[in-house]
């Protein structure tokens, strides 16, 4: 069943060519990809910039620093990639093409969802990069930390990409969808915590933010400096977590949201299938003046 | 074999299609005739599965298209009136990704491309970008997708809008060979030139509502059942409408301008030639003489109004 499952969403889905689709979108040289072309473009510049910085800095930098901007950077560019994924194909009417196609709901999701996270995985190979020159410079780093922040990073990713999907799917125009979810990001990521933070202060506000990545990658960090500082047994369970600001015990800071962005991931593709309709609901998602609307 | 049976769709306050019913076979070329916003169109996604119907069904072969969604999709190839392209593949891969998800097998994937291509004459535009053909090979392009997986019903909404005259005529030939094949195909379309060529059975819709359904010489015989004769005669035609609607078979005869008639005329070729033989013996100057035979286009103006839903 599961075997079946995996078979058919991910081995043998036919919407993998959404993995050819992007690398296209970004590497041909066509007319249409040029604005992509020079984005791209833009974006190594930027990289080469990084890497020196990161280079001549190393023994300054933080790898959870890297971390940190590695997810601030995809958390905009995943929405960019993902937009377009459902409401686009509507625009375009290409979507006619594959509610007529005996596809399933869940592969055309998954299928999309896999496109985007092979592009991101482009993105986030390279920022391994940068990462491990810090790791191995910095002195107040630890290996296991640097992992698990890393899996915040990409799993947090992966739910922005489930979320771009789902916003793609419930509405009509794709800069709505794009509009939606960097609304929707602002405000659980910024507005939401200035918010909380203009009523309290301090370490008793992490409970409210068990969830936000920056908070959390901000917190890994911390964790290193205080096994630095303490030694490794001093922000354990059961310790006095001396120097650990925080009211949250110092291990809740990684799996744990790891696996809930996994799980919330997970929610958001299915909930995205399941708004696909693949008969007359439709009608609503066509723009208007058509002549089926 | 596909049977539409009492199909009607419905939306607020509106009766797009008001259950319509025929029945077509295996190497039909079915012409779905009717104005824009006739209901041509949802009748087609209808039973292309795309809009559900709110009465009625259609089965294909056995399949029911509102209980068997998944086997009549694997049926159909669908064209709606827009070509929805991926412009960033080239055409294979775009016809891949269909014949992926139509569950070609990997192994024949190849050979049917290949095959498919070489139907819609595409082969030489195997490895160029979507984005890059012209409007009518994308056109081919959208018919060759329909084919990747050898559907028995072909769903064509306009198929040749926006085509120019080659393009059209290469289109008509191709759809004319997939009838020979032995597949069923519904056109739809306004242009009833287009369709009275190789349609070997219309369709005419107006208002959601079915008014013709057979081969096109059965319904110009029913909508006219007798033979309207065209005479030009040197003189005053109104002087002769008398003698002539005296005549055997001669049902009226109209004076239609200085030396016109227009005569409706119930008998044969034979009747007719000794007509034609009686009209000279009075003495009646003929210039010319023919038969006004009625096309599809008369017949699809005499039923419809003109109405919109």
């Amino acid at each position: 069943m599961i075997k079946e499952k995996w078979l058919d969403l991910v081995i043998q889905n036919p919407m993998l060519i959404e993995i050819t689709r992007f690398r296209r979108r970004y590497t041909s040289a066509s007319a249409t990809s040029s604005m992509n072309g020079v984005v791209v473009l833009l974006c190594i510049i930027c990289y080469a910039t990084l890497l020196l910085v990161v280079i001549q800095n190393r023994t300054s930098i933080s790898p959870i620093v890297m971390i940190f901007a590695q997810t601030a950077f995809l958390t905009v560019l995943a929405p960019m990639l993902l937009y377009g994924s459902i409401s686009g194909e509507r625009e375009r009417r290409s979507w006619d093409l594959l509610l007529v196609a005996p596809i399933t709901k869940p592969q055309i999701v998954v299928g999309k969802f896999m496109g985007a996270m092979a592009a991101l995985g482009v993105a986030v190979i390279l920022f391994q990069v940068p990462i491990e020159i810090a790791a191995t410079s910095y002195d107040r780093s630890h290996w296991q930390s640097v992992l698990v922040a890393d899996l915040v990073s990409v799993t947090f990713l992966m739910c922005v990409c489930a979320l771009t999907i789902l916003f793609s799917a419930r509405v009509k125009r794709s800069l709505m969808a794009l509009g939606a979810t960097l609304g929707s990001l602002v405000t659980i990521l910024i507005v939401f915590p200035a918010l909380v933070g203009l009523g309290q202060s301090g370490p008793a506000t992490d409970a409210a933010f068990f969830l936000h990545p920056f908070v959390v990658l901000s917190r890994i960090g911390d964790r290193d400096d205080a096994i630095s500082r303490n030694g490794a047994g001093t922000v354990g369970p059961g310790t006095s977590q001396p120097d650990f600001p925080s009211n949250v015990p110092a291990p809740w800071w990684g799996w744990p949201q790891t696996l809930t962005y996994l799980g919330l991931t997970i929610v958001l593709l299915a909930w995205a299938s399941n708004t696909l309709n693949f008969a007359e609901n439709e009608v609503k998602f066509l723009p208007q003046g058509h002549k089926d609307a | 074999m596909l049977e539409v049976k009492n199909l009607r769709k419905e939306y607020a306050g509106l009766t797009a299609v008001q259950g319509i019913s025929f029945n077509l076979h295996p190497g039909d070329i079915f012409g779905f005739i009717g104005s824009n916003g006739a209901g041509k169109t949802t009748t087609i996604r209808m039973i292309a599965t795309l809009l559900e119907p709110t009465a009625g069904t259609a089965i294909l072969n056995g399949a029911d298209i509102r209980r068997d969604t998944m086997e009549v999709r694997r049926m159909i190839g669908y064209m709606p009136d827009f070509f929805g392209l991926y412009d960033d593949v080239k055409v294979w891969e775009y016809l891949d990704f269909f014949a992926a998800i139509y569950r070609v097998p990997t192994k024949q994937r190849g050979e049917v491309i290949d095959s498919v291509l070489e139907l819609t004459n595409l082969t030489i535009k195997k490895d160029a970008f979507v984005q890059s053909l012209s409007r009518g090979m994308q056109q081919r392009l959208c018919l060759a997708r329909c084919l990747v997986h050898d559907p028995t019903l072909l769903l064509l909404d306009e198929p040749a809008s926006g085509l120019d005259p080659r393009a059209r005529a290469e289109l008509k030939e191709l759809i004319a060979e997939l009838g020979r094949m032995g597949k069923i195909v519904i056109v739809s379309s306004h242009i009833l030139p287009e369709l009275a060529d190789f349609c070997n059975t219309v369709g005419i819709i107006e208002r959601g509502e079915l008014l013709a359904f057979g081969p096109v010489s059965k319904i110009v015989t029913e909508m006219q059942p007798h033979r309207v004769l065209a005479v030009q005669v040197l003189g005053a035609a109104a002087d002769f409408v008398g003698p002539i609607a005296d005549m055997p078979n001669v049902l009226s005869a109209v004076a239609v301008g200085e030396g016109d008639l227009r005569v409706e005329f119930s008998g044969d070729l034979e009747a007719q030639a000794d007509f034609l033989a009686k009209l000279v013996g009075k003495g009646m100057r003929v210039a010319t003489f023919r038969e006004d035979s009625a096309d599809l286009e008369d017949v699809f103006l005499k039923l419809t109004t003109g109405a919109l839903n």
